[in-house]
């Protein structure tokens, strides 16, 4: 698929939390972000800033208070498979098997019997999951969950993926493995990537461009351009470049991190 | 034959009872007729097996409670969802069952008796009365604690709101229908047991009323035996298809 149609466009959304005890929240404010078609963007910022809530927004998951979001389908109103998503705790339905997970998605598509069975083996293999398809998640370890409920997204082929720290249990090792199984799908798909992590480096790997957010409440302090992951270079986490990138952004970081520590998270 | 070693092992605690009963009152210490030796108890149990008086009685109280029950569950399950998933229907019956909950309902018992009759209709009411709050409660809990990312999950794999119902909030929330029905289990035995007691006539507790009443302490005694096996072996039941429905829950795959 060629990258054009898919982009995303949010205008000044905000975005607040009234709980039932305690005082209100705002999670997001005036957020407004133009993400291109097959781009593949990052969300970087301090715990509790409104990163899962922007990603929510996105999907649909949650009605939108002010502003609006638009995609190639339209204004967002609601969750669709043209939106897939991870989420930070996998959600993965306990009661399937992980090839009974992965193949959920496609049945809603009308992709049934064998072909579904293909289509999920392969998403599964793709994640290095191949042997476990009969194992329920409840039997496997926390960074294999995670890597089933990738799998079970990437199956329904969505023209926006929205990943909500999809590596955040994986060991260094997996991890890195991981991202460069993405890149070669993002790259193979012109997929619209929006990708929440709390790591730098992982951003900087990524990302065309990187969304710095502010501590409480969120708003987009810094909007940096990155696109080393054009290069598909092994070497580059050691590059002198590369990790230039990764101070800048790092010192961008810091004076939220501070904050965000100030607020008591 | 390892199995029922151990499963006669763990039951010891039982047999060491027995044996000392059984000396209490070989040695005379009580009176037989406050206390029957274990021995006439079993001679009972057995008596009552061979004629096939116990077959009689504890199918007679196992179809009241069994039907109670499930009559329980068939209404209580889909009033629980309910609850759990319209506004207006939770503000109307949150305070019945606060108010319901707690209260000793074999107390009704006279009000079903002149509504349905002294037969069975009054004893199944009475066990599907005592047994739903249960039910109810542990159905509306499961609906509500469904996880909100596993019901997002589901939409944005292009599922309908219905098929949401349908594959993952009766799925996700089976583990807690179970633990209502678990509790109810019992309760609905102890209920129909109850009722036959106080309303007499066949049955489990309608025997127990009847030996009372002649004071054959050894025939009531028989009947506190042969309830608790019909409970024990009714509760087994429940758990054994609690472990097959629920092969992928976390409580059947114990980590480390
Ligand atoms: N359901 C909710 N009710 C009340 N407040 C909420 C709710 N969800 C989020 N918040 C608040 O909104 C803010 C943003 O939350 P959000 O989950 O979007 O942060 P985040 O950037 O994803 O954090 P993390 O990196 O820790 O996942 C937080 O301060 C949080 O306390
Ligand atoms: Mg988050």
């Amino acid at each position: 698929m060629s990258k054009s149609g898919f982009g995303i466009e949010i205008e000044g959304i905000t975005h607040g939390y009234v709980p039932r005890s305690g005082k209100p929240t705002v999670a997001l404010d005036n957020v407004s972000l133009s993400i291109a078609p097959g781009e593949f963007h990052a969300l970087l910022g301090p715990s509790g800033c409104g990163k899962s809530t922007l990603l929510f927004l996105i999907g649909g998951f949650q009605k939108i208070q002010q502003g609006t979001i638009r995609t190639a389908r339209g204004l967002v109103s609601e969750p669709g498979p043209d939106r897939g998503i991870v989420f930070q705790n996998f959600a993965l339905f306990p009661w399937k098997t992980v090839i009974e997970n992965v193949r959920y998605g496609l049945e809603k598509k009308g992709i049934k019997g064998s072909e579904a069975e293909q289509r999920a083996k392969h998403y599964i293999d793709l994640v290095h999951l191949s042997g476990f398809e009969k194992a329920f998640p409840t039997q496997l370890s926390g960074g294999m969950q995670q890597r089933a409920a990738i799998a079970r997204t990437l199956a329904i082929d969505p023209d926006i993926l929205l990943m909500d720290e999809p590596f955040g249990a994986l060991d260094a090792q997996t991890r890195r493995i991981m991202q460069e199984e993405l890149l070669t799908i993002w790259r193979g798909t012109g997929k619209t990537v929006v990708f929440v992590t709390h790591d730098v480096a992982e951003a900087v790997f990524l990302a065309d461009r990187i969304s710095v957010m502010s501590a409480r409440p969120g708003r987009i302090k810094r909007l940096v351009s990155a696109e080393f992951n054009r290069s598909a270079d092994p070497t580059i986490h050691k590059s002198p470049a590369f990790n230039d990138m990764v101070e800048q952004v790092w010192e961008m970081v810091r004076d939220e991190v501070d904050q965000a520590r100030a607020q008591g998270h | 034959m390892r199995e029922i070693l151990r499963w006669l092992a763990r039951l010891s605690p039982i047999f060491v009872l027995l044996l000392v009963w059984e000396a209490v009152a070989l040695a005379g210490l009580v009176k037989p007729f406050l206390l029957p030796a274990p021995h006439a108890v079993a001679g009972r149990v057995w008596h009552d097996l061979a004629s096939g008086q116990f077959a009689l009685n504890a199918s007679l109280t196992l179809y009241r409670a069994l039907v109670g029950f499930v009559l329980a569950c068939v209404i209580g399950v889909p009033a629980g969802i309910l609850i759990a998933s319209e506004r207006w229907v939770r503000w109307l019956a949150e305070p019945l069952i606060s108010v319901g909950f707690p209260m000793p309902k074999i107390a009704f018992l006279p009000v079903f008796m002149l509504w349905f009759g002294v037969y069975d209709l009054s004893k199944i009411v009475m066990v599907c009365f005592a047994a739903i709050f249960a039910v109810v409660a542990a159905a509306e809990a499961g609906t509500r604690g469904v996880d909100k990312f596993m019901l997002w999950s589901a939409r944005a794999m292009g599922a309908s709101r219905a098929d949401v119902f349908r594959e993952v909030v009766l799925p996700a929330a089976m583990p807690q229908f179970l633990t209502g029905m678990q509790i109810a289990l019992p309760v609905s035995l102890i209920t129909a047991v109850a009722a036959e007691m106080l309303m007499g006539g066949a049955g489990l507790g309608g025997a127990m009323l009847a030996a009372g009443n002649y004071a054959d302490s050894p025939g009531v005694f028989a009947g506190i035996v042969e309830t608790s096996v019909v409970g024990l072996v009714a509760v087994a039941g429940m758990t054994a298809l609690r472990r097959h429905l629920l092969r992928w829950h976390a409580e059947f795959n114990p980590r480390g």
